[in-house]
């Protein structure tokens, strides 16, 4: 059993603070336990016997087991103490919500913060926290995230690591309405004690885990090495997307020498995220692009790349985005150009981008989808599919899906426009196919999954040939 | 002296830089190309070791009190022969107790001049989250201006140093352009990875800059090593 398990399956939890008081964090935390966690609950407070139904101990002593987990939502100055008793109990992770430590720049607060890193040692404790909204576990139902007008995402496999609670919040919510599955997310505030390494860790032998997102600001002097190793590792499992925020130097050592001056922090970030085959992304834009392609996508196995458009000047744009990114849109060699002539009315331009124009119905792409997923000079596709024009009914959607699953190859779609062009990607997206509305978003992200798909051929023969 | 050694005798000195001659030792020692250098204590010893070191020769003051060496006339360059080397170097010193009394005169370094070719930078620094890192950028404004440069972190292969140099926007003038014949890349990685085995192996060594490392077709040559250590603990 993994070292970080009992946070995400607990056989039963004490949440300390838990409240019936509405607004209040222990009440929200209470309740998203009781809604999903099939494990037992313990509520503790001094103040009740019962809170929301459940009964309610007066203290950590008198639960009637050891809990897995143990949750702390109290004021910062009983927060050792509800510790030290956790740690007598037996209990061996704890998240600590509770803010009012470190962060505060405070002499207090530091101490407050080096007691609980004592007390954590002195136990044998594992520690989320504190100063963090926790874990959102969406298979266990493990769920800290107090801020309830965040919407939840539906299970799936994208896991989050993130140093900003506010950021994983906004981030699931975003991934709910946009319906991207979610296996767990993880806010470790000031992480006195479990840290991206860690997290990066377990969420690599996670099963339920295809793609790892993650959200940095710095990591832990001294655990920079283990790090590269940890996320070399992971990544040649699933594909590990990493935002490095505070980017700009912070010039602390800028007169030591030129190299130093040079460096800033980032710069060595950026070097090593590089060697340990992490995926970064600049934006947010690109940070849920290059999910989403992960997340549907096989890999790429090599660097030519047809487009079949029912628009012209999309097809340009698309292949000046994907040709300045490094690939190749080749021309369509002289066979295929007669196959594709022999299937297509004669107005149509067999050229890549292989042209349907405006007055396309579904049969064309279906037609064009059959020939090109036999070519083995194909290594991806891309379906350019705006609604607009009169003649297309829909079924074709069901024939990208299908060249995606019979080829596994990349197939990606692009759509433009309003509820028709929605409606098409949702119909695309819920099939697997992944739907992008800018050529050059589109061609970066396919971009990643090739540059991914080469550290995973270089670093895991045998994966695939070619 | 071992690269212990002299990391020893200058932080026993009070001394975080290294002198120009310490410096190159240890860049020797690890089987970084630098030039024929000696550090003499006389115009005598120049006239001495002038021709095993070679012409056109370079002749530098080394004190740990002087940094900038050209204003105190601590430099001569494009030195021909013996007897220049003697003028040259009697010269520096008297220059060096005029214009900075009391300076702290370790000697004066004299090495042959390295032919001109393309300007590059290999550097080193040790992170504070991920440990000795080494950079690689061409010479020149690319470095000062465009700050072109690229990083790894430690270990390095050489497959990675390939990377690190093909990896700078300005990569293509390495590989020749008006006229230019291509630098010799593998001799430039091989110099990175050794930078970063340096720096790995030596704990007390905070940054190293390589500054300029000469490129040729065939070969390179760390023309100006920099050397900072720190006290541990």
């Amino acid at each position: 059993m993994h070292a970080l398990s009992k946070f995400f399956q607990p056989s039963s939890v004490a949440i300390i603070g838990a409240t019936p008081k509405e607004g209040k964090v222990g009440r929200a935390i209470l309740e998203n336990f009781i809604k999903r966690f099939n494990g037992r609950i313990y509520p503790v407070n001094p103040g009740y016997d019962e809170v929301l139904g459940l009964k309610c101990y007066r203290s950590i002593k008198e639960i009637p087991e050891t809990p897995d987990l143990g949750v702390i939502a109290i004021p910062a100055l009983q927060v050792p103490q509800t510790l030290r008793e956790l740690g007598e109990k037996g209990t061996k992770a704890v998240i600590i919500i509770s803010g009012g430590f470190r962060e505060t720049g405070t002499k207090e607060g530091e101490a407050l913060e080096e007691e609980l890193i004592k007390i954590s040692r002195e136990y044998g404790i594992r520690v989320i926290g504190p100063n963090c909204i926790g874990v959102y576990d969406n298979w266990s139902g493990v769920d800290t995230f107090f801020t309830q007008k965040m919407k939840k995402p539906p299970r799936g496999y994208v896991a989050f690591i993130s140093q900003s609670g506010a950021f994983a919040t906004a981030l699931m919510d975003w991934m709910a309405y946009h319906g991207i599955g979610v296996s767990r997310a993880i806010s470790y505030g000031n992480k006195i004690d479990v840290d991206d390494v860690d997290l990066l860790e377990y969420l690599g032998e996670d099963d339920k885990t295809r793609v790892v997102l993650m959200y940095i600001e710095g990591i832990k002097e001294s655990r920079g090495r283990l790090f590269i190793e940890t996320a070399r590792r992971v990544s040649l499992k699933k594909p590990v997307v990493v935002y490095k925020a505070g980017k700009t130097s912070r010039g602390g050592r800028a007169a030591a020498s030129h190299t130093a001056a040079m460096a800033g922090d980032y710069s060595v970030y950026r070097a090593a995220f590089k060697q340990a085959g992490l995926i970064e992304v600049d934006s947010f834009d690109e940070m849920m692009d290059f999910v989403r392609i992960f997340l549907d996508q096989p890999l790429m196995r090599g660097n030519r790349v047809y487009i079949v458009t029912d628009a012209g000047g999309v097809g340009v744009m698309l292949t000046d985005a994907l040709t300045s990114v490094g690939f190749e849109v080749p021309v369509t060699p002289p066979e295929l150009r007669e196959k594709l002539r022999s299937i297509l009315p004669p107005h149509c331009i067999v050229d890549n981008p292989i042209d349907l124009t405006g007055d396309t119905d579904d049969e064309r792409y279906i037609r064009v989808l059959e020939v090109l997923s036999q070519r083995e000079d194909v290594d991806a596709i891309v379906v350019v599919a705006l609604p607009q024009v009169p003649g297309i009914k829909g079924i074709f959607v069901d024939y990208i899906a299908k060249t995606k699953e019979e080829t596994g190859k990349p197939v990606v779609a692009l759509t433009i426009g309003s509820e028709a062009s929605m409606e098409t990607a949702k119909k695309l997206q819920e099939k697997g196919v992944t739907v992008f509305e800018s050529p050059e978003r589109l061609a970066k992200s396919l971009k990643a999954l090739r540059t991914y798909s080469l550290y995973i051929s270089k670093n895991k023969p045998g994966v695939y040939s070619n | 002296m071992t690269p212990r050694e002299v990391i020893k005798k200058a932080l026993e000195e009070g001394r975080v830089k290294l002198l120009e001659h310490e410096a190159f030792d240890i860049a020797k020692y690890y089987g970084i190309p630098t030039p024929n250098a000696i550090l003499v204590k006389s115009p005598d010893e120049a006239y001495k070791y002038a021709d095993e070191v070679g012409y056109p020769m370079a002749a530098k003051i080394v004190s740990p009190d002087i940094t900038h060496k050209s204003d105190v006339g601590g430099v001569k360059l494009f030195i021909k022969n013996r007897e220049e080397a003697y003028k040259a170097v009697e010269e520096i010193l008297r220059n060096a107790s005029q214009n900075a009394p009391g300076a702290r005169i370790a000697g004066v370094i004299v090495y042959k001049m390295a032919p001109p070719g393309l300007e590059t930078i290999i550097g080193g620094i040790r992170d504070h989250v991920f440990g000795p890192t080494v950079m690689f950028g061409l010479g020149g404004i690319f470095v000062e201006v465009m700050r072109d440069v690229s990083f790894r972190v430690h270990p390095v292969t050489f497959e990675d140093a390939l990377e690190m140099i093909d990896e700078i926007k300005s990569s293509r003038i390495l590989n020749g352009y008006r006229g230019q014949p291509p630098v010799d890349k593998h001799a430039l990685a091989d110099i990175i990875v050794k930078t970063s085995k340096l720096l790995a192996e030596n704990e007390e060594i905070e940054s190293i800059d390589l500054n300029p490392v000469i490129a040729y077709p065939q070969g390179a040559v760390a023309v100006d090593v920099r050397i900072i250590v720190k006290q541990q603990g």
